[in-house]
């Protein structure tokens, strides 16, 4: 082994390598899941005996403990939806105050954690749990395909997840008992399944339009190595916004307007969406609804879905940016996701790269399989030449500074496995404990950004403020995971962390937060100007405060001991304005008005040192 | 330079990436992810002009963000007014055209001020090339507010 010269010889081959492991790639979805196998390079999914490959994600509960997984829980949904839970992903790594939609079910909130619990007749059950009960189902599929106990599994999550979501994905697979190879972004794995067999050299797009998410992502393909350049989508745009333009017409057309019930509401959608499906390959369909029916043609479909589409391709538009690509450097354009059967969303995406887009993989299981690819290959089982993936963080990590500002330490679209380190000095005199919160997003308040945890450095040595130097080290694997290390430079004092799920954002928050530190970054800009003269005026005044309690008496007259406190309070009320160059003006004044007496405190102190003590007290 | 950069880069992460380790003990897979960390670094460092320089800078013992402002020329910090100047002129116009020309202005003197960099860092005139370098910081800077002035008018 080249890594590490403390391996005996012999010793990191311990494994016989003519066993072949059984490992399968996992995609773990919000309305369908599914589970493939490779081997000799070539994947396939696997299926029920009925045929089915995609098995829905609902689990249901029963009071006697029976829990039941995929199409049978779907049935039990229709009569017992207080126990029967769906889209259980939304849920994965958020808290509860992220979720405003409606649920079927009670929520109740974790006692330690953010963490929302679902309340079923099987007691209050965690996302975690639930979306782990799908994997269980997923692996005896997978077991029973090759023959015995897995080795590993790849298990995809969405590009966009952050590491809160990350982190929940893998706890949920570790509970099923899974030996987690790697968590793979669904983009890269959709890159993978079509990547194998092609050019040495490409430059692709991954478009992937879900039932409620779009996601694309920008890869390059060379020396065996797919990298991710840019990522970008949007987290509330989907397949359901198709049905749900047409839906809109319908009600236009028939009359019914807004005065609909959830159950006609229900009737409706699943109408549109059967209109959706069948415009796939005819020209036109015939729709009805309650006594209304009318004919919807291809031409009035697209038109209608047209907007939603030219948004996917604003963002294409916007990760070719981050890049510096132009559309001719795309050599293919791979689709992922059901929407993605839509002709008119092919034909709008191909047209706007100028380019014929892959289709030739089924869209719904072209994710399971390039996990499954790539399971094969880590958990060792060779076969030519292996494909390596380099995926990218995408959002931004940084830490909380002083007056509610958001440092950001790795960017967003930064390769990873990546760590870095950024130094931070104390802000009072003898402080000893030093707070981190770390934080993930791309707008400059902390407010703004999702909070990931928080943790305390103590046994900083105590010295004037900015004398003590903590070094904050982000690690994050190839998973997309982070440890946070922080570290007092002078004495060595550390304190790790890996990073759980505390609380945060709703996946629209996500993309909104995007598009924000965007639109808002004027905005930003001067509550951060506003911010730093805040934090500096306090600064001041804080020094200021020490400063005239320990020697104020004994070196100045009494006047000019109540002009400096009258220019703390003058101070502190121009704070509390929203004007930073008010703010910095004062406290440069009240800086310069306390100049005389840092003087003078310095010649004591120099005073004190000369005549005070003798040589031996040091010793 | 740049393929030979990228080549090399592949090749290191094709070696010492984790997914590489995954069957690995602990230590190799924890050692494993500290390479692949500082194999994206160097390759961020190496792409990135601006962290070249000031990496390059570090290596003969200067530090690159001492007083960093304090020795620029009056006439650099006057033209750089100016063009700050404009490019809230031109998002405010909601001008995209003015920005594309503010924009290649901007790089057009980053390539001279890294060609003089270049030059003067090879000569071993460390003063200058810090002091040039310097320079390049508020040209980067300029440019990032550019873009994200671009991005603005563009609704991203």
């Amino acid at each position: 082994m080249a890594l590490l010269s403390i391996s005996e010889p012999g010793q990191s081959q311990p494994k016989a390598h003519h066993v072949r492991k059984r490992a399968v790639g996992i995609d773990l979805g919000t309305t369908n899941s599914l589970v493939a196998v490779s081997s000799e390079g070539h994947a396939h999914t696997l299926c029920d005996h009925y045929g089915h490959c995609l098995i829905p994600s609902v689990v249901h509960y029963r009071k006697n403990g029976d829990v039941t997984v995929g199409e049978e829980a779907v049935t039990f949904g229709i009569k017992d939806s207080a126990n029967t839970i769906s889209s259980v992903k939304r849920l994965m790594g958020r808290g509860t105050e992220d979720i405003e939609y409606d649920l079927p079910y009670e929520i109740a909130n974790d006692a330690d954690g953010g963490m929302p619990l679902i309340k079923t007749v099987a007691g209050a059950l965690s996302p975690v749990e639930v979306s782990a009960e799908i994997l269980r189902v997923l692996a005896k599929r997978g077991e029973e395909e090759l023959g015995g106990e897995l080795d590993g599994a790849v298990i995809t999550v969405p590009a966009y997840f952050d590491d809160a979501q990350r982190q929940a994905t893998k706890d949920a697979a570790r509970l099923a008992g899974l030996n987690v190879l790697r968590l793979l972004s669904e983009p890269t794995a959709a890159a993978v399944a079509y990547g194998l067999d092609k050019k040495e050299e490409e430059t692709v797009i991954i478009y992937d339009l879900g039932g409620g998410t779009f996601d694309v992502s920008l890869m390059r393909l060379e020396q065996g190595i797919f990298k991710v350049l840019a990522t970008g989508g949007n987290a509330a745009l989907g397949g359901d916004d198709l049905d749900r333009a047409v839906m809109d017409w319908i009600g236009e057309q028939s009359g019914v307007g807004k005065s609909l019930d959830y159950g006609q509401l229900n009737e409706l959608a699943a109408i549109a969406r059967r209109a959706k499906h069948a415009l796939t390959d005819s020209t036109e369909t015939q729709v009805s609804f309650g006594s209304w029916s009318g004919t919807l043609t291809r031409e009035q479909f697209n038109e209608l879905i047209d907007d939603l589409i030219d948004q996917t391709i604003k963002a294409c538009r916007r990760v070719l940016r981050d890049a510096g690509l132009e559309t001719s450097d795309i050599s293919d354009v791979v689709m992922v996701g059901g929407s993605t059967r839509t002709p008119r969303v092919r034909e709008k995406v191909g047209e706007f790269f100028n380019t014929e887009v892959h289709t030739e993989i089924d869209p719904d299981q072209v994710v399971a399989v390039g996990a499954a690819l790539q399971a094969d290959v880590l958990a060792g089982n060779k076969y030519g030449e292996d494909i390596l993936l380099l995926d990218v963080i995408p959002l931004s990590l940084g830490i909380e500074t002083m007056g509610g500002l958001m440092e950001k330490i790795i960017p967003r679209n930064t390769t990873i496995p990546v760590a870095r380190a950024q130094q931070f000095t104390t802000y009072k005199d003898g402080q000893t404990v030093m707070s981190l919160h770390v934080l993930q997003g791309e707008r400059e308040l902390v407010s703004d950004c999702r909070s990931l945890a928080r943790f305390d450095l103590k046994g900083i040595p105590p010295m004037v403020a900015g004398a003590a130097v903590i070094e904050v080290t982000f690690q994050v694997d190839a998973d997309g995971l982070m440890e946070v290390q922080a570290k007092e430079l002078s004495t060595g004092v550390a304190s790790s962390i890996v990073v759980k799920p505390s609380y945060g954002l709703g996946d629209s928050d996500i993309e909104q937060m995007i598009k924000d530190s965007y639109t808002q970054a004027a905005d930003d800009k001067e509550q951060r100007a506003l911010q730093e003269s805040r934090v500096e005026a306090q600064r001041i005044i804080e020094a200021l405060e020490t400063a005239l309690h320990q020697n104020g008496k004994e070196l100045l007259s009494h006047e000019e001991c109540t002009a400096l406190e009258l220019g703390i309070t003058g101070l502190q009320e121009i704070m509390q304005k929203e004007d930073s160059d008010a703010i910095r003006e004062a406290a440069e004044t009240l800086n310069e008005a306390s100049l005389k007496f840092a003087g003078r405190r310095m010649d004591a102190e120099i005073k004190s040192a000369l005549t005070g003590h003798t040589l031996e007290e040091y010793e | 330079m740049e393929q030979a950069l990228e080549s090399k880069y592949r090749e290191l992460q094709a070696e010492y990436h984790p997914d590489r380790f995954s069957g690995a003990p602990d230590a190799e897979r924890v050692q494993a992810l500290q390479f692949a960390s500082l194999i994206n670094d160097a390759y961020d460092t190496l792409k990135s002009p601006l962290k070249r320089a000031a990496y390059l800078l570090t290596l003969r013992g200067v530090d690159p963000e001492e007083h960093n402002q304090a020795h620029l020329q009056e006439a650099f910090l006057m033209r750089q007014m100016l063009m700050r100047e404009d490019l809230e002129k031109f998002l405010e116009e909601e001008n995209f055209e003015g920005l594309e020309k503010l924009k290649k202005e901007t790089t057009g003197e980053q390539v001279e001020i890294l060609d003089e960099f270049e030059s003067t860092f090879n000569a071993g005139d460390l003063s200058i090339a810090k002091s040039l370098y310097n320079q390049l910081q508020f040209l980067f800077k300029l440019l990032e507010e550019i873009n994200k002035a671009e991005e603005k008018l563009l609704d991203y």
